[in-house]
């Protein structure tokens, strides 16, 4: 036992034994009919049936190596309906060449094995191929999504700062032109009370206005970030809030507005929610810049257990998410709260 | 008092130049953008540069950046910054090291021409005005432990907002419409609220708040 000593199983080793017998009974035929005078080549047939075993235990074997379930069962049915295809060929080629058949016979048994299995797998296998169709399908749909919400989100930030910049030198520039002259002409009417009121009560007006538009831009975007970009705003806003708040940034290149716009409204309602909740000592924020992302962190050393669904929160979840960026909160009983952000950015 | 003015949009420059002329200020010249200013400074050694903020080809602070840039050329300049909004960190930056003939104004303050022009008087003369959003953007509550909006009254801050603006205590009476006597009550406790020495002098008093508010810069 030879082979069972190089660590085949039993079931091999029959393997293995068949298909040498069955090959020494192909040469032994060949040889006898070679001395026998070499007429009819009877030993065809004889090949065609040491051929079945063989070519049934290849088939069955790459079937059984199939997933399970349908998709096995379907491939032992092909097994089978291949085995069967073969033994018809070779059966009508040996016809064909030592009886002289002039038809191809098998046409339509081979036909119908076909049409049978393919109806079968078919049936069998229906749900896979339109869970295939589906998922590709679906993965289409989610790529050109991102894709356009990207661009959505970019073009809409970009259009928020043309805004901002249009009120400055449209509607803001305007107003603040309109309270000169007002004033000017109020100048000039030093000695009519009655008309020195009204126009007093119009710069009023204006001055309301321009009080709106001008925290209507800041709300877009506020002049430092817009002016000088994401670090020197985020400085000047730890600066405000009086929490000796260390600030720790690191990244230089200039950013898409959306990313800026949004890791800086993070920022500032990170500290209110320090200032107004946490109770804390000390406080800091860390920008890095890590290349593919964006990373923001805001961390404190209060009271902790900050309410991570407050209402400030999930406005800011849904704008980083926008962003396909991903907001986290570690926030302990008593151990400080540290909110992290990360946004994508090429 | 002789005036440059730099801003770009032309609606405001030619309605401030108006204004001006009306009330005999010489405007020598006016530009659009920062190195026209300071070619226009060294060309007329003027008392007074009026500069936006926000100036051509950035539209960023480049009216910031030219004001400290001209200072550094003429430190006797007067320069009166304004702008469609307040950003302390502007206030520190025009300020510097040097608090003499410095203002920092919102745009709309040009239609109370009377406060205007007083503002202007100031920083020629080497005073400082900062306007009153200055005071309430370092002042604005955010909640924090001993923030000092917390010591004043609403009264108190409208008077130290209109001290930040320089003006004189008859000044602040006029506009919160109450007697002298009441403003100086105020800014005593103004005063020993904020630990500051007491003072009488318009300007020395402009910079002890100005000194308060940068240790809040």
């Amino acid at each position: 036992m030879p082979l069972l000593a190089a660590g085949l199983s039993l079931g091999q080793y029959l393997r293995s034994v068949m298909h040498r017998v069955a090959a020494l009974t192909a040469v032994l035929l060949a040889a006898i009919w070679a001395l026998d005078g070499q007429g009819y080549l009877w030993p065809a047939w004889a090949w065609l049936g040491l051929a079945v075993p063989v070519l049934l235990d290849y088939t069955a074997g790459w079937a059984w190596r199939q997933a399970p379930g349908a998709v096995r069962r379907v491939a032992c049915v092909w097994a089978l309906a291949g085995v069967a295809a073969v033994i018809l060929l070779l059966t009508w080629l040996l016809t064909w060449l030592l009886a002289g058949a002039r038809e191809f016979w098998p046409a339509w048994a081979l036909l119908g094995v076909a049409t049978a299995v393919s109806s079968y797998s078919l049936f069998a296998l229906h749900d896979r191929v339109l869970v295939a169709y589906g998922r590709r399908a679906l993965r289409a749909r989610v790529d050109l999504l991102t894709s356009t919400r990207r661009h959505v989100v970019a073009a809409q930030a970009a259009e928020l700062r043309r805004i901002e910049r249009d009120l400055h030198d449209g509607a803001q520039a305007r107003l603040v032109a309109l309270t000169l002259q007002l004033g000017r002409a109020e100048m000039r009417v030093a000695d009519q009370p009655e008309v020195r009121s009204l126009i007093h009560d119009a710069q009023r007006e204006a001055r309301l206005a321009i009080d709106e538009l001008r925290d209507l831009a800041r709300g877009i975007v506020p002049p430092l970030l817009a002016d000088r970009g994401l670090v020197a705003a985020v400085e000047s806003l730890a600066a405000r809030y009086g929490l000796g708040t260390e600030v720790d940034t690191a990244t230089h290149r200039s950013l898409a507005p959306a990313v800026e716009s949004t890791a800086y409204f993070v920022v500032a309602e990170a500290l209110t929610n320090t200032a107004k909740h946490a109770d804390a000592q000390r406080s800091w924020v860390r920008i890095a810049d890590e290349g593919r992302a964006l990373v923001v962190a805001v961390g404190d050393d209060g009271r902790g257990d900050a309410d991570a669904r407050g209402s400030g929160l999930a406005g800011l979840r849904a704008r980083v998410e926008a962003l396909d960026g991903a907001l986290s909160v570690h926030s302990p009983g008593g151990g400080g709260t540290i909110l992290e952000v990360r946004i994508p950015c090429g | 008092m002789r005036v440059v003015i730099a801003e770009d949009l032309a609606l405001l420059r030619e309605g401030l130049v108006a204004l001006l002329r009306e009330n005999d200020i010489e405007v020598v010249a006016q530009v659009q953008d920062g190195p026209g200013l300071l070619r226009a400074i060294a060309g007329h050694e003027p008392d007074l540069a009026i500069v936006d903020v926000r100036l051509p080809p950035t539209f960023s602070d480049e009216g910031l950046l030219a004001a400290i840039e001209a200072r550094r050329r003429q430190p006797d300049l007067g320069v009166l910054l304004l702008s469609q909004y307040v950003e302390t960190a502007y206030a520190s930056e025009l300020i510097g090291e040097n608090t003499a003939g410095i203002g920092y104004l919102l745009k709309e303050r040009v239609g109370d021409v009377r406060a205007f022009l007083d503002a202007l008087e100031r920083v020629a003369a080497g005073g400082t005005v900062l306007d009153r959003q200055v005071v309430t953007q370092l002042l604005t509550p955010r909640g924090g432990a001993g923030d000092a909006l917390s010591r004043l009254t609403v009264r108190e801050r409208e008077v130290l907002e209109l001290m930040a603006e320089g003006r004189s205590n008859t000044a602040i009476a006029e506009s919160l419409v109450v007697t002298p006597g009441a403003v100086e009550k105020h800014i005593t406790n103004i005063f020993s609220k904020l630990d500051l020495p007491a003072c009488n002098d318009d300007h020395r008093r402009v910079l002890a708040v100005l000194a308060y508010l940068r240790v809040a810069l």
